[in-house]
């Protein structure tokens, strides 16, 4: 009884800390929202205060001037196929490289680990000679393949520590059974390697449906224009047009904020999966 | 758990079909903007993102004053760098038709690009202060976009409250008003000395622009025989910079742009070193304000100091790789000689135009845009020498003069740093 | 039989490894080679005049850039600071965050809902709240935390930075110990309470060492990233005041581009290049040293 009440005590402690840390985690959303919805003069001179009126046209004029709609599609199309690819084709990878260390494999995946550390600012110049020899300018798919190619290093890396971690007796079983290197993988190794997918995914998401410099570079037409770019055409040399954009930047993190809110109850799903009591 | 397998499977596979449908639909898009089908399109790519809107529905007139012509417009915003933008596009290939460079030394790096626009009809109207910056052997390379002015913009009813009567013409003068203000409880100015172009384009330019032969001694510091340490303007510019400094909020480096013009929109002080481009900001914070535009002066000689300094921050000029070269020549005859043109350049764009032949509309352009039109009529100009600084200076000696505001680094010090960082960043 | 067997391994191999492997080198390796070879040049990015020059950038680096090194005193220190900060803060949340809280869902959300916000813009919304919030809640509280003048002194500048970079990446490390706290067996940390182990004893000899494969991810994610940090550096501080707070990327950056020596620019990449990939792979090395199997 005694103890059971001091845990519930430092739970209820924790759980106190906790939710004033998340206070604090939140003040620039404050920042951001209160300010989406005030006029370019009142943003500038009290920033800090809630708003005395409700500017809502900001977000028509930030929803019209960026072709919202057509942004959040380009986004979504990038977003959601670099992801599956770079998922699947990464745990593939991983996979073939936790159980074949061939040579091969072992200096490829040295590679991996260290391209991950080359600045992008400075291959972007040679980026774009390749890519243009490549055909691929100026185009959602080619955008695309610069994901595959730059992504895959860091998803295999997440991956490659995963499946280390899968027992080999597993597959040994399957294989006894029958299956075949792509069975085994598909049927038995694929669905173990799921939390990892969920984690991968969230941070490939994040990087891409944000990503500014990529797509300036790569995507020319505006028809092409992903909610980064369109968000950035609101800074100008001078000026920057925080009342424009501010709301279009509310715009763009809603649908990711969404997408996280989704995938945390696979992440929750995992644990209850991991057999734990109540 | 066999089906998250095939469902990821089956999910892959639709996407990939997807994909490919998209990448097919792009392709056609690529093929039918060339030049095939009877339509032309010129590429324009240009950065000031102020104007974007504007151009957008200038685009939709030009089309429809030249059937067959397509105008495809890329306005790189603000979060990268310009230049850097502009590279990249060289490089993949996709090189645009009509683009945005500032003059000397952007000529000098982009100079193998641009096209020789001397023999076009509107180059005689050009003002003179627009001219050389894009001159050559005697060859015009650009279009001047705008003119552009700027000094000390100041509050005329807090000078008043403060009892200026007489507008300071010499740095005594200037000094007397600050004291004057302060006495008034009023804070003399504001320095956004956070961002290195106000310090290292705008108030470094001043001694350069008062040199006998400023030409000359940027070239000297280039030859390594000319020395900011013993310069007399130099020395007595110093005066300015520390009066700035002395009389100035507290702060500075902490103070951007924006925040800036914040404070002195909303009256918090009464001076503040900028150009006629920030009046759409302050107007979009008060619209009341009563403001007007000072020379910085160095010295007490009045004459040598009721100037402002005026010149032309960006050039529309052609590709002369280009397929489309007469198309964008016509293109920016169009702009500063058709009736349309004119009338976006001074209402849309809310510009000063740089050619004599455009007449400024005084209404749209505000307190700030009309001093420096009647400047730059009565040809009280300083020149712009900071386009000559070697690439990167704006940086180095904006740093450089940080350090000076935070007491790091004293006067010789600062010099000494700058004709250091000059003769690195020439060397190429 | 066995050729068969052998050549099926081939088929699986060039299928599971071969497209990845192949985008990988499109898109990354051709570039970074192309990249070398620049900065062995003194080409400015935009002429069609490239000379080479051996090792001329490469000397000039090593001889005549404090700059540079000024750079890489600054990233090395954010790097430390950033590096550890990020990733305590990372870990108590998750380790806190995977109690039975009532609010664990909402709160997760939140920790994690910075890295929604791309850097750049994040940069110039927390100048915003550097310049103007704190100096309200400056005047407010009269809390000297706050009146100090953000973003204008060494000091705070350089905070600043880590302070943001502290509040952007520790949600996202946060996920990858969660996914990791969450794999550590039930039945062993039961085992262990039934044995009377007390809380820190089975963070310390149980919990930790089984989630030592995230810790090297972690660490290895915050190393690259405070590395390679850019996009805020250029929106927050812009590498003032005084250049006290430009970082390595920042410096190649404005090398290559906006002083116009793009072969220079390279030539440092290719220096920074080969520091981050030993410092990684030591790291790695060590972390993976202390893994154990669970």
């Amino acid at each position: 009884m005694e103890s059971m009440k001091k845990y519930r005590l430092n739970t209820m402690a924790t759980e106190l800390i906790m939710v004033i840390i998340a206070l604090l985690f939140l003040v620039p959303f404050y920042f951001l929202f209160v300010n989406s919805v005030k006029t370019f003069g009142e943003l500038l001179t009290d920033s800090a205060g809630l708003p005395t009126t409700f500017e809502w046209s900001n977000y028509s004029r930030a929803w019209d001037i960026t072709n919202f709609p057509k942004a959040f599609w380009n986004s979504l199309v990038v977003t959601v196929v670099s992801n599956l690819l770079l998922a699947m084709l990464s745990a593939m990878t991983a996979y073939q490289m936790v159980r074949r260390n061939t040579r091969f494999n072992r200096i490829m995946f040295a590679l991996f680990v260290a391209a991950m550390v080359i600045p992008f600012q400075s291959i972007m110049i040679p980026l774009v000679k390749v890519t243009s020899s490549l055909g691929i300018n100026n185009s959602l798919y080619g955008l695309i393949i610069c994901y595959l190619g730059f992504g895959v290093p860091l998803s295999v890396f997440l991956f490659h520590g995963f499946a280390k971690s899968i027992p080999m007796e597993i597959e040994e079983a399957a294989t006894v059974d029958g299956s075949s290197g792509y069975g085994v993988f598909f049927r038995v190794v694929f669905p173990l390697m799921k939390p990892m997918f969920v984690t991968v995914i969230i941070l490939n998401t994040l990087w891409i449906w944000n990503d500014y410099l990529l797509p300036s570079l790569i995507l020319q037409s505006a028809e092409l224009r992903t909610i980064p770019i369109a968000t950035f055409a609101f800074f100008g040399q001078y000026t920057k047009q925080w009342d424009l954009a501010l709301p279009a930047l509310v715009l763009g993190i809603m649908p990711v904020i969404i997408f996280f809110l989704f995938m945390q109850k696979y992440i929750i799903e995992g644990i209850t999966q991991g057999a734990v009591k109540g | 758990m066999k089906r998250y397998g095939k469902l990821f499977l089956v999910m892959v596979l639709a996407f990939s079909t997807l994909l490919a449908a998209c990448g097919g639909k792009n392709e056609n898009e690529g093929a039918e903007g060339g030049a095939e089908g009877g339509t032309k399109t010129i590429k324009i790519f240009q950065f000031k993102v102020e104007i974007a809107e504007a151009l957008n529905k200038m685009k939709a007139e030009y089309e429809k004053e030249h059937p067959g012509i397509k105008l495809d417009i890329q306005t790189v915003g603000g979060g990268s760098d310009y230049g850097a933008a502009l590279k990249a596009k060289f490089a993949s290939g996709d090189e645009p038709d009509i683009f945005n460079i500032g003059g000397y030394r952007d000529l000098e790096t982009w100079f193998e690009n641009v096209e020789d626009l001397s023999d076009q009809p509107w180059v005689k109207d050009v003002v003179d202060v627009a001219k050389e910056p894009m001159t050559k052997d005697g060859k015009l390379y650009g279009q001047p976009m705008t003119i552009e002015g700027y000094g000390f913009i100041y509050n005329k009813d807090l000078f008043e409250k403060a009892g200026i009567t007489e507008l300071p013409k010499t740095i005594s003068e200037l000094e007397d008003a600050a004291k004057k203000l302060q006495d008034a409880g009023i804070t003399p100015f504001v320095n956004g000395y956070q961002e290195t172009w106000i310090l290292a384009n705008h108030l470094l330019n001043i001694p350069f622009a008062h040199q006998e032969d400023p030409d000359g001694f940027v070239k000297g510091l280039n030859e390594g025989t000319e020395n900011l340490v013993g310069n007399a303007k130099f020395d007595e510019w110093m005066r300015l910079f520390d009066l700035t400094v002395q009389y100035g909020q507290k702060n500075p480096l902490t103070t951007d742009y924006n925040t800036e013009i914040t404070t002195f929109a909303s009256g918090e002080a009464a001076m503040t070193q900028n150009g006629n481009w920030t009046q759409v900001q302050i107007d979009g914070i008060n619209p009341d304000l009563n403001i007007g535009l000072l020379p910085m002066p160095i010295n007490d000689n009045p004459e040598e100091n009721d100037k402002l300094p005026i010149g032309v921050p960006n050039n529309w000029v052609v590709n002369n790789k280009s397929k489309m070269k007469d198309e964008a020549k016509e293109f920016l005859n169009w702009l500063v000689t058709s009736e349309t043109g004119k009338r976006y350049i001074t209402e849309e764009f809310k510009f000063i135009p740089a050619l004599t032949s455009i007449e400024a509309n005084s209404e749209t352009l505000g307190d700030l845009g009309n001093d420096v039109v009647k400047y730059s009529k009565e040809n009280k100009a300083l020149s712009w020498e900071f386009n000559k600084f070697p690439d990167g200076g704006m940086n180095e000696f904006g740093s450089q003069m940080q350090g000076y505001v935070a007491g790091n680094v004293d006067k010789n010090q600062l010099f000494e740093g700058i004709q250091k960082s000059w003769q690195s960043l020439k060397a190429k | 039989m066995n050729r068969r067997k052998k050549s099926s391994a081939l088929l699986q191999q060039i299928l599971f490894v071969g497209p990845s492997t192949i985008f990988f080198i499109l898109i990354m390796i051709i570039p970074f080679f192309l990249g070398l070879y620049y900065s062995f040049t003194n080409w400015n990015g935009v002429s069609s005049k490239i000379d080479f020059v051996g090792f001329h950038n490469f000397i000039t680096i090593f001889t005549n850039d404090d700059k540079f090194r000024d750079a890489f005193s600054f990233t090395a220190r954010f790097t430390i600071l950033g590096v550890i900060l990020t990733n305590l803060l990372g870990f108590l949340l998750a380790y806190f965050l995977t109690k039975p809280l009532k609010t664990r869902n909402v709160l997760r959300t939140i920790f994690f809902m910075p890295n929604v916000i791309g850097g750049l813009l994040l940069g110039f919304i927390w100048q915003f709240i550097f310049v103007k919030g704190f100096a309200a809640i400056g005047t407010a509280t009269n809390l000297g935390f706050f009146n100090l003048p953000w973003l204008g002194t060494k000091g705070t500048a350089f905070w600043a930075i880590v302070i943001v970079f502290v509040w952007q990446t520790a949600g996202y490390l946060m996920v990858i110990y969660i996914s990791s706290l969450n794999n550590v067996p039930k039945d062993i940390l039961e085992a262990a309470e039934i044995d009377g182990a007390s809380r820190g004893q089975v963070l310390r000899s149980i919990i930790i060492p089984l989630v030592m494969p995230a810790v090297t991810v972690c660490l290895f994610l915050a190393i690259s990233w405070s590395f390679k940090m850019f996009d805020l550096n250029l929106s927050l501080t812009k590498g003032g005041p005084f250049g006290s707070t430009e970082s390595v990327a920042m410096n190649i950056y404005n090398e290559a581009y906006t002083n116009n020596r793009l072969g220079l620019g390279t030539a440092k990449a290719v220096i920074f290049f080969i520091v981050v990939a030993i410092i990684t792979s030591l790291q790695v090395r060590f972390t993976k040293s202390k893994e154990v199997e669970a």
